[in-house]
């Protein structure tokens, strides 16, 4: 289980968290939605250790793998060696032939199998994000932590980025997403929070409402009137 | 005739000290110019590399090469190390500090997901380093290291100046013999121009390897 207690972060005197606590079931699938700038990915990078909350404790045993928003695979290196690079690092070599095994089942699985010797520069953004998802699994994490892993893609592509995570959450990996689109988030999570301005405003369970998405945008509406106030 | 080939024979010889100049200062040009653009990363070290790559760069190689051969070396080592080592010494701190400036240039310019990436898989600094950070920018700077190399070719020249028998010294020397400047400093800036040009084809082939398809 995760726990996050009263965290609070700022960025050059400006609160981008504040006061935010929230607590992670094993095996579930949470969702962070909200506008750009309401939190979302510095709580990820808060949970992942990029940051350093100023306030408030994270706490978690376990492996915690994070795929980043814009992949950040390694441009010298093929496919393979992204997988590989860091578990085969330390290990004998026949440890490191299970590796790569293991490696180029995760691609098949993934149905890029083919593109194992490739360079991520000849990779279209749906591939780079099924290489850089494998790179994240092959440390068998408990955590998976996806910054806006939709964005950048076409209808098709989101569509089996659900139909992979619903995979890796087979394996009884604990997901978090940050992303702005609700009705992914909807069609995906457990369990969505709706940040605004570093602080959750709504925690909902997409299966206890009949329309979550129209639910939370209720809140977009709202943050959008009480912004046009403010202004 | 044979006056001609023995003068191009005598200066070309100097291509041996030359030589062994550059290659021994662009290496350890590289490897300290690696170690101050690292350490400049981090904040303790910082203010002591940025000091030294001030000074580097703010006095001339000729004095640098002076102030090794007559006062630090043998203040440290308290013997002479002779002039191919002194100057490997003096051309290779300075070489260092430009080398340095390139590669902050190009560790600079690489996205900061590529370091945040490596930390999240759980690489360790030396190895973030070695194997994620540093090909990277390596190929990406290759043409101002090439620049580098060339420009540290020709001045390993001033080494004359403590007395190194290099190509210029040898064109020197047979001007000052003969009264006739044309025919041996020609010969020197030939051969100069020759060894850049083999520098120039050198890097040319390295940057051609492609270590990555079209740079991402």
């Amino acid at each position: 289980m995760l726990r996050i207690c009263n965290i609070g972060k700022s960025f050059n005197n400006i609160a981008v968290l504040n006061d935010v606590s929230v607590h992670v079931e094993e095996s579930s699938i949470l969702g962070l939605a909200g506008p750009s700038g309401s939190g979302k990915s510095t709580l990820l990078r808060c949970i992942q250790g990029l940051e350093k909350p100023d306030a408030g404790s994270i706490k978690y045993d376990g492996k915690i793998g994070f795929m980043f928003q814009d992949f950040q695979l390694f441009p010298h290196m093929t496919v393979l060696q992204n997988l590989v690079y860091t578990p085969t690092r330390k290990a004998a070599s026949e440890k490191k032939q299970q590796y790569i095994a293991k490696a180029n089942t995760l691609l098949k699985e993934l149905g890029i199998g083919a593109k194992a010797g490739n360079y991520p520069s000849t990779l279209s953004g749906g591939q780079k994000q099924r290489v850089a998802l494998a790179r994240s699994l092959m440390i068998d994490p408990d955590l998976l932590l996806c910054d806006e892993p939709t964005s950048g893609l076409d209808v098709a592509t989101i569509s089996d980025v659900v139909a992979l995570l619903r995979k890796v959450h087979k394996r009884n990996v604990t997901i978090i997403i940050a992303s702005h689109d609700l009705d992914f988030l909807v069609e995906i999570c457990d369990r969505i929070m709706l940040l605004k301005s570093g602080q959750i405003i709504a925690d909902v369970r997409p299966s206890q409402h009949t329309n979550t998405a129209l639910h939370l945008k209720s809140f977009y509406d709202f943050s959008c009137d009480d912004a046009r106030e403010q202004a | 005739m044979s006056k001609l080939l023995s003068d191009v024979f005598y200066i070309g010889s100097g291509a041996a000290l030359t030589m062994e100049l550059l290659v021994g200062g662009i290496l350890l040009g590289l490897a300290l110019g690696v170690v101050f653009a690292i350490l400049r990363r981090y904040r303790w070290a910082r203010p002591v590399i940025c000091g030294l790559v001030s000074v580097i760069r703010g006095t001339p190689v000729l004095l640098q090469i002076s102030i090794f051969y007559f006062i630090l070396i043998p203040a440290l080592f308290r013997c002479d190390l002779g002039i191919r080592a002194t100057g490997i010494i003096a051309l290779g701190i300075n070489s260092a500090a430009y080398v340095s400036e390139i590669l902050r240039g190009g560790i600079e310019s690489l996205p900061k997901g590529q370091f945040e990436a490596a930390y999240a898989l759980g690489i360790p600094p030396f190895y973030m380093w070695r194997d994620i950070i540093l090909p990277q920018v390596i190929m990406n700077v290759l043409p101002s290291l090439v620049n580098e190399t060339v420009s540290l070719l020709k001045e390993t020249a001033l080494i004359a100046t403590i007395g190194g028998m290099d190509i210029t010294r040898r064109a020197q020397a047979i001007a000052a013999a003969r009264y006739e400047y044309f025919t041996p400093l020609c010969i020197a800036a030939v051969t100069y121009y020759a060894l850049v040009r083999i520098l120039e084809f050198i890097g040319k082939k390295i940057e051609n390897r492609k270590l990555y398809a079209e740079n991402m």
